[in-house]
């Protein structure tokens, strides 16, 4: 029962191929939560089950690219999710979170004359701060990427606003801007401002950033 | 005409019986602001083998859980599941009516 509720439709979606888009990097208790986020130059596909209504372990695939395209690299990590503290308001939620990992980097650096390839143990500790209502939304996220030699750490800013209220069975239209930086693989802050949807059983969002690239990214608990 | 007449007083408290046998928790619930997070509050709720239906209002905080017949279900059980889903429960109250009313009178306001 566990395995097909695992594989079935949750591996689907790994294959298609995040840092995490909404208030929350994991589902309920007994829940699995999977979540993609892509775009050229960050891809990450990511699934994992709540054992506690604070506590989810998973496992995550990773793929970075410096803007300039000649650094590139793989992650696999499992990862633990724990919700360190959460304000549940009459009309608002605000939740500080921590999620880690451990896992193996895959990298690659070319250089004239030369390409550089190397595998590293990469440890991914992090903290994610956000806070709802049902008409805005505002998420702060700083994850260290760290391994030998290498940093390539992880910030995000988000903030948003819904169109409108609705049923909790209706989809919900958000606007949200993101503000990104991903340390070593790109001098510049990614700014995306996107659509997203909710639904009870789905999250999608899209948009283009200031380099002109499309980003996609989705979530799904079940 | 009077067997219309004794039709009528039967449906009438046949209905009235229904309506009486029909029982519904309504939680007040802090922190439910998004549908997608709140679905968790709905699939545990649906899980019981007491539940008849379930609704959820975000905008007023409201988990009805109506009972199938001659079911019963604790104030604690329903604390701990929403607790579970990861939300805290403010008050809880009886209601004789069913999810479907509640869920009219809540959309109409």
């Amino acid at each position: 029962m566990l395995f097909n509720q695992l594989i079935t439709p949750a591996m689907c979606l790994l294959l298609l191929a995040s840092q995490y888009a909404t208030a929350g990097p994991m589902g309920f208790k007994d829940s699995f939560m999977v979540m993609g986020d892509f775009n050229n130059n960050w891809r990450e596909s990511f699934i994992n089950y709540a054992i506690t209504p604070r506590d989810a372990f998973g496992v995550s695939v990773t793929y970075m690219r410096s803007d300039d395209k000649t650094k590139t690299r793989t992650l696999e990590e499992v990862t633990y999710t724990r919700l360190l503290h959460r304000w549940n308001l009459p009309n608002s939620q605000a939740n500080l979170w921590f999620v880690g990992g451990i896992g193996a980097l895959q990298g690659e650096d070319e250089h004239v004359g030369k390409d550089d390839n190397f595998s590293k143990t990469m440890f991914t500790p992090g903290v994610q701060f956000d806070y709802e209502t049902t008409r805005i939304y505002f998420a702060a996220t700083h994850r260290f990427y760290r391994a030998s030699d290498i940093n390539h750490d992880f910030t995000s800013v988000r903030a948003g606003f819904s169109f409108y209220e609705t049923e909790y069975d209706k989809t919900q239209p958000w606007f949200v801007l993101e503000a990104r930086n991903m340390n070593s693989l790109s001098d510049k802050i990614e700014i995306t401002p996107m659509l997203r949807l909710i639904n009870k059983s789905f999250f999608v969002e899209a948009g283009v950033n200031n380099s002109r690239q499309p980003r996609f990214n989705f979530m799904y608990i079940f | 005409m009077k067997k219309l007449l004794l039709a009528s007083i039967i449906t009438v408290l046949l209905s009235n019986i229904a309506m009486a046998a029909t029982q519904t928790i309504k939680a007040n619930v802090n922190g439910m602001v998004c549908a997608f997070c709140a679905q968790g509050i709905e699939k545990k709720m649906r899980a019981l083998s007491q539940t008849k239906d379930v609704y959820v209002n975000l905008k007023q905080r409201i988990v009805a859980v109506e009972l199938k017949e001659g079911q019963t279900l604790s104030n604690d059980t329903v604390k701990d599941l929403i607790k579970d889903a990861g939300y805290e429960v403010t008050s809880i109250e009886m209601s004789e009516h069913p999810v479907l009313q509640i869920k009219a009178e809540m959309e109409a306001k």
